[in-house]
């Protein structure tokens, strides 16, 4: 029973940071309706940016997560201006394939800069686990679950309470209209773009202080995560990206517990196949479709 | 039209269908350690080529070494080199020179005496290279 | 021939059918990033056959075939009502499934005292037809080229046939064609399992010219990268997916000067060539333009289709 709860908490907390690459992906998608296969690159590229500054400079933690955040900014907006931008509408599939070029292209540039396959990364917090009667909770996980939920918050705020998050929402429900009444439509698609390169490298940034190590592969790790959990919660839904995130966070720890780390990602697949084919919509989104046909 | 698709389909059935005499054929196995070379990337490779039933060394065969990486087959493979006979039977000894660390498939076909294909997944990191073992945890980063 | 020249094609040559695979279901509207689950089936069933059934060759990539069929059928029907971005993922988490099975499939069995079979993340080594049968390496890639014209040639037939029209309806509005009284789950279902048997016999070809394969080589990669083939070739025609892998397989061949730079460049070109031409190279205008041309000169009339000079 204890196992439960405890295996529940840890998918929770790691859940979490799924929540905020999920997020970051639902802010582009509900944009621009088109699909980034570069989000989680971007994210590592800010990753390494970090990582060079902790390795030659040893810099601070803050100082380390705001150049993850830099690094996926400036990377996100290139691919927002060479993959996105120029693409009239209806070239939702070209978008894709760009952005997955783009994806090689940054993959490839990461292992020049840094060739080897694993570098360390400065931790969240170091120091025992907090015991809670016989459940025992890391606290850089406390942090990150914190963190995540802060953001998600300020997120939510932003996009509903700002003139600048009225302005995307009127890009969402209908660009046409939006840009009839004044709305900049392609500066708040870039600056939506850079805001969810932002999101994803606090979660980049979280993850990676947690685990305290960097590899190449947590590119495609980072996008497969963070597309996974906004199937699950939901189409261009807010709440619903964390909830999938959480969702996706436990059902990984659970079953790693029960099966082992293999039958863990098939479980992770199987939950998204089954949601999809069951309720296409997720747990909280509409039946909010895509641009990505190819005639639209 | 329809003619041209009848002769391709022939001809494919043909060269498929058509038993080839099934020799008793001689199967190799091969032993490759490697070391860096000094140079990033560069690998010296040392294979031990042995007939995998009875365990005799292999000499004398043309020996080319090619690699690929498992995960993205045809994406990041190495040109064949051809590796030299060292004065020790059924050794061969050669310079590979890869694009990245990581796991790589190492690719050794012989012609000749013996005419067949092994290969071995090695481990390839800046210092040393390892032996891949089977089902690690792919926790993906 | 080089021997490494033969490699080479003979890679441009499997690699088209999992990108014929993903263009055929362009062609009825849907993204699919999940081809390589039906490649992984067809190679893992023809390796088996060959290898420890003792079957011949072709009846050993036709098995390969049927089972990718099959299992494109069995995906293709529970995903009939999704579109767009949820097929696309759906089809992506079924490919990672059949991926994570194989990881963890073990079948094996003792020829001549050492064992062969899929051995879960470690593969499915010693599929050595083409070795115990003595296949000279040029002699199977002008089978695999073969097989590769009879494809093209059924896809060029398609093209100019109902069931080709059909399809590409489907594609620009299943709802209108449904309104015209196409069954389009039906169709959808025969694309679907069309396009796993292609992308199987590509499998089967794959096992035998490497003699090796592993899970890991069917990863979402090789899913994206069958879909950018037919993109960056151009949708207009079964051509244009060949003409992606061409590029792709051959371009990063020649770039090779640029070596740790080569998938910089090619990242940068394809983003820059889809700028330009969003739905490829041979996108349906071109190939429409080809083909008027072609007409008007063989009929001998002037583009103002004034008759015969």
């Amino acid at each position: 029973m204890i196992d439960i709860i405890q295996n529940t908490i840890d998918g929770v907390m790691i859940g979490s940071s799924y929540g905020l690459l999920a997020l970051g992906f639902t802010v582009i998608f509900g944009v621009m309706r088109r699909l980034n296969l570069s989000y989680g690159p971007t994210v590592m590229i800010g990753a390494y940016f970090g990582t060079v500054l902790y390795l030659d400079f040893g810099a601070g933690l803050l100082a380390v997560a705001a150049a993850v955040v830099t690094g996926a900014v400036i990377s996100g907006i290139y691919v927002e201006r060479l993959c996105f931008a120029p693409m009239k509408a209806g070239a939702g599939i070209a978008s894709m394939v760009s952005s997955f070029a783009i994806w090689m292209q940054l993959e490839q540039a990461a292992v020049l800069v840094l060739p080897r396959h694993t570098y360390p990364f400065p931790p969240l917090a170091t120091g025992a686990a907090l015991e809670i009667g016989s459940l025992l909770v890391r606290p850089d996980h406390v942090i990150m679950l914190v963190s995540a939920l802060l953001l998600a918050a300020i997120v939510q705020l932003g996009f509903y309470h700002t003139r600048f998050g009225l302005g995307l929402r009127a890009v969402i429900a209908n660009p046409i209209a939006a840009n009839l009444i004044g709305v900049d439509v392609k500066r708040s698609v870039m600056l939506a773009f850079a805001a969810a390169s932002a999101i994803g490298g606090v979660a980049g940034f979280l993850v990676l202080a947690v685990d305290q190590q960097v590899t190449p592969m947590f590119g495609m790790w980072a996008t497969l995560k963070g597309l996974i959990a906004m199937m699950i919660g939901g189409l261009g839904s807010i709440p619903g990206a964390l909830l999938g995130g959480l969702v996706l966070g436990v059902v990984e720890v659970h079953s790693h517990w029960l099966f082992g780390p293999q039958v863990r990602d098939l479980f992770a697949y199987f939950v998204l196949f089954a949601f999809l084919v069951a309720r296409p919509g997720g747990l909280l989104g509409g039946a909010a479709d895509v641009e990505l046909s190819h005639r639209t | 039209m329809r003619t041209i698709v009848c002769t391709l389909v022939a001809m494919a059935a043909l060269l498929a269908g058509y038993p080839q005499a099934a020799h008793g054929q001689v199967r190799a196995k091969a032993a490759v350690t490697c070391v860096s070379a000094g140079q990033v990337l560069e690998y010296d490779c040392t294979i031990r080529l042995a007939n995998a039933r009875s365990g005799e060394p292999l000499s004398g065969l043309t020996v080319s070494v090619g690699a690929d990486m498992p995960s993205m087959p045809g994406m990041h493979n190495v040109r064949p080199v051809k590796a030299t006979e060292q004065a020790e039977k059924g050794v061969y000894q050669v310079r590979l020179e890869l694009e990245m660390h990581g796991d790589w498939a190492v690719q050794i076909d012989l012609r000749g005496a013996v005419r067949d294909r092994v290969i071995a997944t090695l481990r390839f990191e800046e210092k040393e290279v390892t032996d891949v073992k089977p089902s690690s945890s792919r926790r993906g980063h | 021939m080089d021997d490494y020249l033969v490699s080479v094609l003979s890679n441009i040559g499997v690699i088209s059918f999992v990108a014929l695979s993903a263009y055929l279901l362009l062609l009825t509207g849907e993204i699919s990033f999940g081809q390589q689950a039906f490649f992984a089936i067809g190679a893992y069933a023809a390796g088996v056959a060959t290898a420890m059934w003792g079957w011949p060759l072709a009846l050993g990539i036709a098995w390969g075939a049927a089972a990718g069929a099959a299992c494109a059928v069995s995906l293709g029907i529970p995903t009939l009502r999704l579109r767009g971005l949820q097929f696309a993922i759906a089809t992506l988490a079924f490919a990672e499934m059949v991926r994570i099975l194989f990881e963890l499939l073990r079948y094996q069995i003792e020829i001549d005292g050492e064992p062969v079979g899929p051995n879960g993340s470690d593969g499915f080594r010693s599929i050595r037809y083409i070795f115990d049968h003595n296949i000279e390496t040029f002699d199977f890639m002008m089978l695999i080229y073969a097989m590769l014209a009879v494809t093209l040639g059924g896809f060029m037939l398609l093209e100019r046939s109902r069931l080709g029209v059909i399809f590409r309806m489907i594609g620009e509005d299943a709802t209108l064609a449904s309104l015209q009284g196409i069954a389009v789950a039906r169709y959808k279902v025969l694309a679907a399992g069309i396009a796993g048997a292609l992308a199987a016999v590509g499998g089967g070809l794959y096992a035998h010219l490497t003699t090796y394969v592993e899970p890991r080589a069917f990863d979402v990669m090789l899913g994206v990268h069958s879909l950018a083939y037919g993109l960056i070739g151009g949708l207009g025609t079964a051509l244009g997916p060949l003409l992606g892998v061409v590029i792709d397989v051959g371009l990063l061949e020649s770039v090779r000067l640029f070596a740790g730079y080569r998938m910089i460049i090619f990242g940068g070109l394809v983003a820059l060539l889809l700028i330009v031409r969003p739905r490829g190279l041979l996108d349906e205008r071109l190939v429409h333009r080809i083909g008027r041309l072609f007409r008007n000169t063989i009929s001998g009339t002037t583009r103002t289709g004034r008759g015969p000079r």
